[in-house]
């Protein structure tokens, strides 16, 4: 398929490591993860109080888009900004929590996290966005998948720009992978191709 | 490709706690009878603790009115009733040979029937009845009441939490006005399952006492079940009826809040919006509104967002409203279509709901909903409003013609 369009930046948060395209821009390795998705919220010294009541999935996906959006410089109409993610355990961290809840009274504020696309809405209202959303749970990242979801979207005009990729959590096994993709260049921007997005997906450092 | 200006409504049908068709409806409100009571249809731990306003239809006589079969969900029972009321009273002349459209909204599917299948499931794996889960889906609902009702040129479904059939509306004036439909059947059903029970009382927004809408000492909400459906035809279909329709849409509008997953916006904001938007669109001032058809399910969040947004639209001029929750408890999904065939009764009898158990003026607001059944003051034009989860807000407007 023939497409001006790029990853015009990108972030995964995995094992302890905040990268930004591709580059190590943080790292705490060896901390619980709510430890950890504190230090990267005090170290790039963001300030959004509601971050404290997120779930861990919300917080993950919240920290990977605001370090992937840090420095966009996005000039688009947020209503013409689109998010699809995915991930193979839905909101289930979370919910596992919320059932523990239940025998000393359920908790309200645990209980409106057990959606899995909860971390959109949290993405879109922080950056006012109001274009098209999805999140699709599946057994493993599926670039093929993301790469045509995407695409539909752009070709079809209903965004500008979406965000998309993987946010996944359980217990202590978590990885956001998240992608900016537009239909302009950038200084690091990388063409935006399923082999791209397994290469940033897939890699270690 | 043509467009029609004009969404005229030509037909009602609705079924809830009080009563089974149109005619129920009137003379429970004429007699400020409400639905709620103390649980007896839905198998829940609730049962003597909280009150809903159910049905008064068992599954087997809804069946048995219906013709559906019992492994269908009590979503689809409901759906049917109403639906069916309404096809039948816009009496359409020439019905088969024009395209028709169902788009009917509903947030629970066929949980109920899943719950039933889930108590044996989790017992033992192989154990169940498939049957049970089958339609599950909110689509499937729908699919349903289309096959019976014989509808097939456009069938799809809403589900937007509580503003699903509000929107199932407008989306249905927008196919006539796209001149994709002559007549759309459009409002939802939902009925009440552990799944809403338990959720709502998660969320710690459910009255153990009768529902008080706007009220300074309300406590919540009473979860109701229902459906509701309107008859939208275009101005060609409208010429063509024996009896003159009910009254127009004349404006629709559907803004998002986005604020809390479950919470409106201190300020209201996208009450405020929805409201604005179906104004502007009906070409009407705040002043020319006769009517409002609260969302008002008497959570202290809701009343209070939603009174602070028909405040910044209606100050200083309050038109009467009231919340015919207080009759029909929280139908959900069914809610939109519930009250827009109340909003077009209120039009075509002249009649103002009164908002039943309302005491005390709540602080923060300069008005207060009315309180007795009004008749013989001309209604010309209704707001409905229906604000959803998820900050979803719609506002709807009904004009006589």
């Amino acid at each position: 398929m023939i497409t001006n369009r790029y990853i015009t930046v990108s972030c995964k948060i995995a094992t302890g490591v905040v990268h930004k395209d591709m580059k190590s821009v943080f790292a705490n390795p060896q901390t619980s993860l709510p430890d950890f998705l504190l230090s990267v919220y005090q170290y790039f010294a963001f300030s959004y109080p509601k971050f404290y009541k997120m779930d861990n999935l919300s917080k993950l996906g919240w920290l990977a888009s605001e370090v992937l959006l840090k420095d966009a410089g996005l000039k688009f109409d947020p209503a013409q900004v689109a998010v699809v993610l995915a991930n193979a355990n839905s909101s289930l961290d979370n919910d596992l929590k919320y059932v523990k809840t239940i025998a000393e009274g359920a908790s309200p504020s645990v209980f409106v996290y057990t959606l899995p696309n909860i971390v959109i809405g949290e993405i879109c209202i922080r950056n006012n966005f109001k274009g098209e959303h999805a999140f699709f749970i599946q057994d493993k990242f599926d670039e093929n998948f993301i790469f045509q979801q995407v695409n539909y979207l752009l070709d079809q005009q209903l965004a500008s720009a979406c965000i998309c990729g993987w946010v996944d959590v359980l217990g202590d096994n978590y990885k956001a992978s998240l992608f900016l993709v537009e239909d302009k260049q950038a200084d690091n921007a990388v063409v935006f191709s399923t082999e791209n997005m397994a290469k940033i997906f897939n890699s270690i450092n | 490709m043509s467009t029609h200006s004009t969404v005229y409504i030509a037909g009602l049908g609705i079924i809830s706690a009080i009563g089974n068709n149109v005619a129920e409806h009137l003379d429970a409100f004429k007699n400020e009878r409400a639905g709620m009571a103390g649980i007896t249809i839905i198998d829940t731990i609730h049962k003597g603790k909280l009150p809903v306003a159910e049905v008064k239809l068992s599954n087997e006589q809804l069946i048995s009115l219906t013709g559906l079969t019992e492994h269908n969900s009590r979503t689809a029972l409901l759906s049917l009733a109403a639906a069916r009321e309404a096809v039948a009273d816009a009496a359409i002349p020439g019905l088969d040979e024009l395209r028709v459209g169902l788009v009917s909204a509903n947030t629970v599917g066929g949980m109920d029937r899943s719950e039933d299948f889930f108590v044996e499931f989790i017992a033992d794996n192989s154990k169940g009845k498939l049957k049970n889960v089958y339609d599950h889906e909110c689509g499937s609902i729908t699919e349903i009441v289309a096959d019976k009702l014989g509808i097939t040129d456009f069938i799809t479904t809403i589900s937007t939490a509580c503003s699903s059939s509000a929107n199932a509306i407008f989306y249905g004036a927008r196919l006539i006005k796209n001149d994709i439909a002559d007549v759309v059947i459009a409002g939802g059903a939902d009925s009440l399952t552990k799944f809403t029970l338990n959720g709502f009382n998660t969320l710690m927004i459910l009255d153990e006492g009768f529902c008080k809408p706007f009220d300074e000492n309300r406590k919540g909400l009473n979860l109701g079940e229902g459906a509701g459906y309107i008859v939208l035809v275009s101005d060609k279909v409208a010429e063509t009826l024996s009896t003159p329709p009910y009254c127009t849409l004349s404006g629709y509008n559907n803004s998002n809040d986005a604020f809390h997953q479950t919470a409106s916006s201190p300020d209201g904001t996208g009450s405020y919006m929805a409201m604005q938007g179906a104004l502007k669109m009906s070409g009407l001032k705040p002043s020319d509104i006769n009517y409002i058809n609260l969302h008002g399910t008497g959570t202290p969040n809701n009343d209070s967002a939603e009174g602070t947004a028909v405040k910044r639209v209606f100050d200083p001029h309050y038109p009467p409203m009231s919340s015919t929750k207080s009759f029909t408890g929280h139908t959900l999904g069914a809610s939109g279509g519930i009250e827009a065939v109340f909003s077009a009764l209120a039009i075509r009898h002249k009649i103002i709901y009164p908002n039943l158990r309302f005491q005390t003026r709540m602080n923060e607001l300069p008005f207060a909903p009315v309180t007795r059944y009004l008749t013989g003051k001309p209604v010309k034009h209704v707001m409905s409003n229906s604000f959803g989860f998820g900050g979803n807000c719609t506002s709807l407007i009904f004009s006589e013609v």
